[in-house]
């Protein structure tokens, strides 16, 4: 280190060159070409991620559309709810935490410590809670003044608009209707069905959000309004529905049906499904609650939870099976109805032939039984109807034969899907593939046995039999709308094409009016109504419920008005095990209370024949504030007799009403003063007496009996009376007593 | 101002006078005239301050407070309720810099040459006071002065390198020994990086070796010392990191250069910060989204204010706009070395370099940071990112060098 004195300077300015190189070349050149690198080369990547997160919070929902039933009542709409978010970023220390992590769980009933810990995340967006409702809302806005208030920071809690599923109608048509999930999509039904239509698109913020997902002050793109949601406008009638569902439900704890029931009723010329039920449903606001309470107690006492989440699960999807579309059965004498019209299109038949039964046939090395095994003797072709014999409908597919029964059976739809809108239909099972029987299975085909179809195939094969012939394709939506009601699409009527002719058709109908209306059961007769049908009892080949006896399905179909047939039901009970379990004891009753109802609401015109008119009932008048030889003189104008209590000169009140319905000639009692007003009587016991029997004890107790269901058959006895025995009643009050078939036909 | 410094100075600053006027042909005599001395004029030829240095500087000055406002209004509206929260304060202190910048470039630099042990002293007291107050934000960086943090760390910078000039021109002779050149500056930056260490503010003790280093090489030291010295450095990080003194440092470096893969939860938030200044980068291409028009500002990429602010810029302003303002800070440097080469004396152009390559530094660790070359670790943007006591002290720096170029012997505008 001698002599640097003179390098001295020349040494400083050269490393200051160098630094000054080693500055601008290394450091900011190389800053440069990285900054390059990141916007030319990585650009498009970089900036794509950046969108993906300016736009990522920025979705908005779209209202579910609502489904109406075809006369517009809403059975499945969305109602506005709030979604509960958090920036937890904007917390500043663990009081805060506390405080809003305790209050969130009270209102929100959270636990604390899952609340707790989302506050501590470094997130502008967590999801608190979903669809709270306004109640809860009004809460969490008090706790957001709450919190600027005590620790001046806004926007930590946010509420964002929501939507939530609810069916106004609880368990009605939950089969058809359907649910949907967390996220707002359809799972069953025709909320899974339509659910690209119910769904709408959800909306777009194009414009750039902050983090914490407001909005930036200027917008830099344009907005995608989230678009609502169609409407379904369904086929299915409220009223219709729910009259099944109320009678149905009733039938399946008389009968003790073990494996519920399921109807459907359709139109028979545009393939309109007018009601749906399976029977018993479940609570569509709540579907993942069992609602058998039996099937629920089961599951609760079992302690192992691996099978008692296998049994919840089997339980679920049991309450949740559509039967009418998924179920299959073999579908017994109902079947009756298509072997005849085969019969009769191809000619091999006619109305003038004759069949003998003696109980029973030989088929191949076979001996097939009738469930008469006396035998039905010589019968004409209506008679085999009506006593639903099985020898005589052998002989008919015999005449068939394999390959014609094969070529019907595809051309009335078996073979195939109906195309229903919904989701879960099965399909058939036949002996084969292609269609080949043996001379057995073609025997025991004939009558509806050995082979499987679903419900919805039965009737839709039946309304062609009723309609003309021709097969249409069953639907349960008539129309979808847009949010604003304006129409975008009609489900028109879908004709697959001609099975049978005209004649053939107004053959059967006839003869099935007869069956309902003359035969000797009378399954399904409605006074006043042209009604054809047909019974039906089908042997399952198993035992499900275990009792160590064969399980049945107890069927009917039947279809108004014969002479121009427009509603066709079919009723169907799986495995009644209360003792009766044929089709016209089980079912046949059940469809005649039902129509009554839904027939004068559907407004078929009534065509009651003289019989009829004479049991057709009165309606009482107004009589109070008469005299009473006034009032004696009104009551025999309208049909009725009239008893006079008391001693008063004027009627103070009157049983039955006014304007309630009477039976022709039934009693009115007139009371005059107060005292005689507080008499009552004890309704006596109608239950088990043929009709005469039951208007005798009635007539001693000075009550009014309205009779319903199939009276006038000859062995027919009372099996239902709408007020308890017991129960204290005025004179002259109604009483409505069900009577039905005892010795149905076992077919 | 003292006569005896620049006596004690004059040998050297003849020569260089000299053969610099030599050169350029313009008549000057070995003192300067008496009346130009006695008034010193802003600008002018002589004894006036660097016409395109000050320019550069509030150029540069300028240009970062209008990104610096871009970059914050979205933050201060949304956290603060007022858009121009940053803004407001960042003038004031803009405006106490220039004050300070310009009454500084009036006085002799020459007085801190006896300043500089008194500088020293400050800027360990700092460093010792801000361990005994409170942590600010889990870490001892800041002074709290009426509401406002002074980084004490920013002081002992300039400390650090006037301390280094003042040696290195003292005894530019015996810069090779180990008692004159290689203990004192040891010393310094030892005692200074454990002070650091306790803070901790390791990119303080990044920027500390390198400007020390810097002065060193600058000073004339061979370069196997400086060789030496990056070893020891080596050997003395690799025993923090046995020892886990470097436990907030290393959680600083986890997810260095991965910001865009996802890992897990943990790690995507730990590159939160890095990431989104990655998105801002390549979302401005060539020609940027315009000025203001960032979207990342909005409380993707936090605190864009600070020291990510130059990823805003990229995004608003593009290649084109990140490469301009790189190359004034380029010519800021050039012209600061230029304008200190022709400093009269060793010292002050020791301090003048040292002083301007220290922006160039910064600018270059800040780019490294944002774009994820380097950890992130808090290195600020010189005139751009917010804060008072980076920039005040900035600006005074500035005003030393401007107070040598009016001793340089350069042509001033």
């Amino acid at each position: 280190m001698s002599k640097p004195k003179p390098g001295a300077a020349q040494t400083l300015s050269r490393r200051s060159a160098l630094l000054l190189i080693i500055l601008i070349l290394l450091g900011f050149g190389a800053a440069i070409c990285r900054i390059a690198f990141l916007q030319i080369v990585k650009g498009e990547e970089l900036s794509q991620k950046a969108v993906e997160q300016q736009l990522h919070d920025t979705e908005i929902s779209a209202k579910r559309g609502t489904i109406y039933d075809r006369n517009g009542k809403p059975l499945a709409q969305s109602a506005s709810v709030w979604r509960v978010v958090m920036a937890p970023a904007y917390f500043e220390e663990d009081e805060q935490r506390e405080y809003v992590a305790e209050n969130l769980a009270k209102i929100l009933d959270l636990n604390y410590e899952d609340v707790l810990e989302e506050t501590k995340q470094n997130s502008y967006y967590v999801n608190v809670k979903r669809k709270i409702e306004s109640e809860e809302r009004e809460q969490i806005l008090k706790l957001q003044d709450k919190i600027e208030e005590e620790y001046g920071i806004k926007n930590v809690i946010d509420l964002l608009d929501d939507y939530k599923r609810y069916y106004p109608y609880n368990e009605l048509a939950s089969s058809v209707i359907g649910f949907t999930g967390a996220d707002d999509q359809g799972l069953e039904g025709v909320e899974y069905q339509y659910n690209k239509y119910l769904s709408g698109t959800k909306g777009r913020l194009v414009s750039a959000r902050n983090s914490r997902g407001a909005d930036m002050p200027f917008e830099y793109e344009q907005n995608i309004e989230a678009e609502d949601g169609n409407n379904i406008v369904l086929t299915i009638d409220e009223t219709v529905q729910a009259i099944c569902e109320k009678y149905m439900a009733q039938n399946i704890q008389d009968f003790n049906v073990y494996n519920r029931g399921c109807a459907i009723m359709m139109d028979v010329n545009t393939g309109e499904i007018i009601a749906m039920a399976t029977v018993g449903g479940f609570d569509l606001n709540e579907p993942y609650t069992i609602a058998d309470k039996e099937t629920k107690k089961e599951i609760d006492a079992i302690t192992d939870e691996k099978k008692k989440n296998k049994a919840i699960s089997e339980a679920l999807t049991k309450q949740w099976r559509n039967k009418a579309i998924s179920d299959t059965y073999y579908p017994g004498s109902v079947f009756k109805i298509i072997t005849s019209s085969m019969g009769l299109e191809e000619g091999v038949i006619s109305t003038d032939d004759t069949f003998f039964c003696s109980g029973g046939m030989t088929v191949g090395d076979r001996e097939i039984h009738c469930h008469d095994t006396n035998g039905h003797g010589t019968q004409t072709f209506e008679q085999a109807i009506i006593n639903s014999c099985n020898p005589a409908f052998m002989q008919i597919g015999a005449k068939i034969g394999a390959e014609k029964f094969w070529e019907y059976y595809q051309a009335f739809g078996f073979s195939e899907l109906t195309g229903i809108d919904l989701p879960g239909e099965s399909d058939d099972i036949f002996f084969s593939q292609d269609g080949s029987m043996l001379v057995t299975d073609l025997a025991v085909a004939s009558f509806g046995q050995n082979f499987s179809i679903t419900p919805i195939q039965m009737i839709t094969a039946v309304a062609s039999v009723a309609n003309g012939g021709n097969l249409v394709q069953p639907h349960v939506v008539k129309q979808i709308q847009d949010s604003k009601g304006n129409v975008i699409k009609n489900f028109d009527t879908k004709v697959k094409r001609k099975v049978i002719s005209g004649d053939v058709s107004e053959t059967l109908n006839g003869i099935l009016e007869r069956n309902s209306k003359q035969g000797g059961v009378k399954a399904g007769y409605v006074a006043g109504y042209r009604v054809a049908g047909k019974t039906g009892t089908s042997e399952k080949k198993v035992d499900l419920n275990d009792d160590g006896e064969e399980d049945y399905i107890a069927s009917f179909l039947g279809y108004a008005p014969a002479d121009n047939p427009k509603y066709a039901m079919l009723m169907f009970f799986d495995t009644p095990v209360g003792g009766a379990y044929y089709g016209s004891i089980v079912s046949a009753p059940v469809f005649s209370s039902i129509m009554e109802e839904v027939l004068p609401y559907l407004e078929v015109e009534t065509e009651y024949t003289d019989e009829e008119l004479e049991n057709i009932d009165s309606v009482a008048g107004i009589y109070s504030g008469l005299t009473p030889s006034e009032a004696e003189q009104q009551v025999q104008s309208d049909n009725l007799v009239a008893v006079i209590k008391g001693t008063g000169e004027k009627v103070i009140a009157q049983v039955p009403e006014a304007g309630a319905s009477v039976p022709n000639g039934g009693t009115v009692v007139l009371y005059t003063d107060e005292s005689s007003a507080k008499e009552t009587v004890e309704v006596p016991n109608l239950i088990g007496y043929s009709l005469s029997e039951v208007n005798n004890v009635a007539a001693a107790y000075g009550l009014n009996v309205s009779v319903k269901g199939a009276s006038t058959t000859s062995d027919a006895l009372s099996t239902q009376q709408s007020l308890p025995e017991g129960t204290k009643v005025s004179e002259g009050t109604v009483v409505t007593v069900t009577f039905a078939a005892q010795t149905g036909i076992a077919d | 101002m003292s006569t005896q410094t620049l006596k004690r100075m004059s040998s050297e600053r003849q020569r260089t006078s000299k053969s610099y006027n030599r050169k350029r042909g313009t008549v000057n005599s070995k003192t300067p005239p008496k009346g130009r001395k006695k008034h010193l004029s802003l600008f002018s030829v002589g004894m006036g301050i660097d016409l395109p240095f000050l320019i550069i500087i509030l150029l540069l000055l300028v240009i970062g407070l209008i990104m610096m406002f871009s970059a914050s209004y979205p933050v201060a509206y949304y956290n603060n309720g007022d858009s121009l929260y940053f803004l407001k304060r960042q003038l004031m202190f803009a405006a106490i810099g220039i004050t300070l910048m310009l009454g500084i470039s009036y006085i002799d630099y020459h007085i801190l040459h006896h300043l500089a042990y008194i500088f020293l002293g400050i800027s360990y007291f700092a460093l010792v006071l801000v361990l005994i107050l409170p942590p600010v934000q889990n870490v001892h960086r800041w002074v709290g002065v009426g509401g406002y943090g002074i980084q004490a760390s920013e002081f002992s910078k300039f400390a650090i390198v006037l301390f280094l000039a003042r040696w290195g021109s003292l005894y530019y002779e015996k810069m090779n020994t180990i008692k004159y050149g290689v203990m004192p500056a040891l010393t310094v930056f030892v005692s200074t990086a454990l002070l650091l260490v306790l803070e901790p503010h390791y990119s303080g003790i990044v920027i500390v070796l390198l400007l020390t280093v810097m002065m060193l090489f600058l000073s004339g030291i061979k370069t196997r010392w400086l060789v030496m010295a990056f070893i020891a450095a080596g050997v003395a990080f690799l025993i923090a990191w046995a020892t886990g003194i470097l436990s907030y440092a290393m959680t600083r470096m986890e997810g260095w250069g991965q910001a865009l893969e996802y890992t897990n939860e943990k790690m995507w938030q730990t590159t939160w910060q890095t990431r989104n200044s990655l998105y801002a980068i390549g979302s401005g291409g060539f020609f940027g989204l315009g000025l203001g028009n960032s979207r990342q500002k909005y409380l993707y990429l936090p605190e864009p204010q600070n020291d990510f602010i130059f990823a805003i810029v990229c995004e608003e302003l593009g290649l084109m706009g990140a490469i301009v303002i790189l190359a004034i800070f380029a010519f800021l440097v050039y012209r600061g070395i230029f304008i200190s080469l022709r400093a009269p004396d060793r010292f002050g152009r020791l301090l003048g370099i040292g002083l301007t390559s220290q922006i160039g530094i910064q600018v270059i660790l800040n780019i490294f940071v944002i774009t994820d070359w380097l950890p992130n670790t808090g290195i600020s943007l010189p005139f751009f990112s917010y804060g008072g006591s980076s920039l005040i002290v900035l600006l005074a720096q500035m005003g030393v060098v401007l107070s040598i170029s009016r001793h340089s012997n350069i042509e001033k505008a």
